[in-house]
């Protein structure tokens, strides 16, 4: 069965993690994905695989980059020659969709504006995903994912119970600002569909990320009141939290939503008379006396391994879940039953596992096809099959810089 | 021009906030999405925070906010006329949003096969901890187990103490992310095949892959830290206390020029122990106690001024406070005035992406089975059949 975005063409300016995530779930679901990089602005993810950079095509190993790149393909043009410029355009002429991440006032700069490139393709769906969006007055400061998520508000409610704000332990703001683009581009593509014309999808960081706290935002607007962070505790459930299990730095986490799931978790204890116990028997009781009550849990979990008191938790109707590190998520067997990873050959890379596409739209599955593109692997397909350019201008653009069969390696340090 | 969704009608049989947020963005583009909530509604109106910290099922800040622009019937899916009723709405949808365990969604009449029997053109949306098959798809779970089980709170904490979930409800709003960007291309695909489909959406797996690095280095290269490492990852990222908040900075190799001249520091750019990203690595603990002290003696939004100027990435914690304040979200419009008949007035995230002036719309949190009547007799049922499934209509 055809895919989502079978016949749908991507051009992909985007570098890093936030955007080529985005687009590569896009390839994940069908599309046709071509990256453009340029011979001296290539992705710097290229440079941080930690290869020696004495190995050959080291800019094609680097396991980051490769991740967020599969199901593309690459062609190098420098975007800042007017020859570079136009050859863009060409491609942007024949193609559905532009999606950019740079900051915001950058493809203006270009010459590639939404109406520059509206004029070479009425119909393109032209998504703009920088970090504070294409307006206002802070729209050319510099962000990264850390930052998006201290913009949108997150670290300002998320650390340990009365201590300080906390940031995630990775870029959070990278991969979910990522997780929009395909809905961006199918509402883009729906909208061009009915009314024939292309659109500009202006996708702001750290406002989709705001998304995610907006009950903060509501609530204080209601109240007036900064709510501390929270740790793991809930502000009506215990107990609910994060236990020692057996092992050096590993551990459960344990949450009762109600009278039901507590009764489980005593019998999956053997301390069934604590259900009835005064201080334990309401959830309110419950939630005054939660720390006495995590130490009781904390015994008893400190005996098993996480996934062990998981099993048996389960068994006994409560929610119970390990803390996996990234080893245990990549041989956990229900991601594993699931099929979760599949292996990807790459020619430079070598063999290993990927994740596969993470949803199941079951008639229409996506498939993790090929691997993340060498460096300008693809300028044949596109210069010669896609925009037909004869020998002699192929040769010039070789000539003049504009393309390039391998990247200029002192341009990222 | 009509709004980017307009003419999908939605089924919302979800609770909480995954299955909530994900009918929010349908509804704000556009969509007409109608929530069916079990007798006594859906669950977060009972959570709270609530206007003035007096529980009342209309003020609670976080149904508020994931519910806007919907409309509310309330009806037992617990009971076979509930379901039937149900089937007669599913007859004219093109999208049902779910997050029950497998068994829990079937006992409820949500089984794609009977679902596709009277609409082969509904996308049926199933967001679950673990996926509708394996051996966790009937394990309980919520928020804080999904955190845990993607792998993404085992990174997150310092590294003397236990691992901690972010805050809110993370796991969950990446759960109804998902599944909206899932949902419309399984909608796309039905436009163009006239036939709908099943989409299984795994919280575990969408979390899994997005670990950073984390899993590309351990699966390539063999390497995993296995530490935890607090706000200060090092001393180019990281967030620091200054003197009425907190600062944060996330320096890459190109932005370290600018980052020295922002700081005060150019001095930095003439230390050879600073010269390249590999020595500033091998000197992480000198710079880190640099920028700390800088850090400390800066107000924040002084030092955020600096980071624009210098296009240096340097940000401060923005608290609730900071963002309806942002002369940024100000200047865009993205905070939303909505006044709802109960709650009253407050501010609302807007729209996660600008597609046109018009392409989003600011309705209020329904009232519990405010629209009952009228969409079940919309759907045909007579007014003794609504009274038998919802009982006495709002």
């Amino acid at each position: 069965m055809k895919a989502p975005l079978a016949g749908i063409r991507v051009v992909d300016l985007t570098m890093v993690w936030a955007g080529p995530f985005g687009t590569r779930l896009l390839g994940d679901y069908g599309a046709e994905v071509i990256k453009v990089e340029g011979p001296g602005q290539w992705d710097l993810l290229r440079g941080l695989g930690g290869i020696p950079r004495t190995v050959d095509r080291w800019y094609n190993r680097a396991a980051y980059f490769n991740h967020n790149n599969r199901n593309k393909y690459s062609a190098a043009i420098d975007l800042r020659q007017e020859a570079g410029r136009d050859l863009l355009l060409q491609l942007l002429a024949k193609s559905d969709v532009l999606v950019e991440n740079y900051r915001a006032n950058v493809m203006d700069n270009l010459g590639l504006s939404f109406e520059e490139v509206r004029a070479v393709n009425p119909r393109i769906v032209y998504v703009s995903m920088p970090g504070h969006g294409k307006t206002g007055p802070e729209a050319h400061y510099v962000t990264y994912g850390t930052n998006v998520e201290q913009l949108a508000g997150l670290v300002s409610v998320s650390g340990y119970e009365g201590g300080e704000p906390l940031k995630t332990g990775f870029s959070y703001g990278d991969p979910t600002a990522g997780l929009a683009v395909p809905a961006a581009v199918a509402l883009g593509l729906r909208q061009r569909n009915r009314t024939g014309e292309g659109v500009h999808i202006d996708l702001a960081q750290r406002e989709n990320l705001t998304g995610f706290v907006g009950e903060y935002l509501v609530d204080y607007s209601m109240n007036r009141e900064l709510r501390a962070p929270a740790g793991n505790t809930h502000p009506h459930f215990a107990p609910h939290g994060v236990y020692p299990s057996g092992g050096e730095d590993r551990w459960i986490t344990i949450a009762c939503e109600n009278d039901e799931q507590f009764g489980g978790l005593c019998r999956a204890m053997q301390q069934e008379e604590l259900a009835d116990d005064d201080r334990f028997a309401t959830m309110a009781t419950r939630k005054a006396n939660e720390r006495e009550l995590d130490a009781i849990i904390e015994e008893w979990t400190s005996t098993w391994g996480h996934y062990e008191a998981m099993h048996i938790l389960q068994r006994h109707g409560v929610p119970a879940g390990a803390v996996l590190t990234i080893p245990e998520v990549m041989s956990d067997p229900q991601l594993r039953a699931r099929g979760a990873w599949s292996e990807q050959v790459h020619p430079d890379a070598g063999t290993w596992e990927v994740e596969t596409p993470p949803w199941n739209l079951t008639r229409t599955p996506g498939h993790a096809r090929i691997p993340a593109p060498g460096f300008a692997e693809h300028n044949s397909y596109v210069f010669r099959d896609l925009l037909g350019l004869d020998e002699e201008t192929i040769a010039r653009l070789y000539a003049d810089g504009v393309t390039a069969d391998e990247p200029n390696v002192q341009s990222h340090t | 021009m009509p709004l980017p969704l307009e003419g999908i009608r939605v089924l919302e049989v979800g609770t909480f906030v995954s299955a909530p947020y994900c009918g929010r963005l349908f509804a704000g583009y556009g969509a007409e999405v109608i929530k069916v909530e079990p007798p006594g509604g859906d669950i977060a109106r009972a959570h709270g925070p609530f206007k003035d910290g007096v529980p009342d099922p209309e003020t609670s800040a976080l149904f508020l906010y994931l519910n806007t622009s919907k409309r509310s019937v309330e009806l037992d899916l617990g009971s076979q006329a509930g379901r039937d009723a149900f089937l007669r709405l599913a007859a004219d949808a093109d999208v049902i949003i779910e997050n029950y365990r497998p068994s829990d969604a079937r006992a409820l009449g949500l089984d794609y096969e009977r679902l596709r029997a009277v609409n082969p053109r509904l996308v049926l949306v199933s967001i679950t901890a673990y996926g509708q098959e394996g051996p966790y798809a009937e394990y309980h779970s919520n928020n804080l187990i999904a955190f845990a089980m993607g792998g993404q709170m085992f990174l997150t904490g310092d590294p003397d103490k236990p691992p901690v979930k972010n805050g809110g409800y993370q796991a969950d709003y990446q759960g109804g992310l998902n599944a909206f960007s899932a949902a419309n291309l399984a909608l796309l695909a039905a436009e163009r095949d006239g036939e709908g489909q099943h989409v299984d959406i795994s919280v575990q797996h969408c979390m899994a892959p997005i670990l950073e690095a984390g899993v590309p280095f351990y699966s390539y290269n063999g390497l995993w830290l296995g530490q935890r490492r607090g706000n200060l990852m090092s001393s180019f990222m990281g967030v620091y206390p200054c003197l009425d908040g907190q600062v944060g900075v996330h320096v890459m190799a190109r932005n370290w020029p600018p980052f020295a001249e922002a700081t005060g520091h150019p001095e930095w750019l003439e230390d050879e122990r600073f010269a390249t990203a590999e020595s500033r690595r091998e000197h992480d603990d000198v710079l880190m106690a640099e920028v700390i002290a800088w850090a400390a003696g800066m107000r924040k939004k002084e030092a955020y001024a600096l980071g624009g100027e210098f296009r240096a990435p340097i940000t401060f914690i923005h608290t609730m406070e900071d963002l309806l304040e942002s002369p940024q979200l100000e200047a865009r419009g993205f905070l939303r005035r909505i006044e709802h008949p109960v709650a009253g007035e407050a501010s609302y995230p807007g729209p996660p992406w600008w597609m046109g002036p018009d392409a989003w719309r600011d309705g209020p949190a329904p009232l519990l089975g405010a629209d009952t009547q009228v969409v079940l007799a919309e759907a045909g049922l007579s007014d003794a059949e609504i009274a038998t499934v919802a009982g006495a209509p709002a």
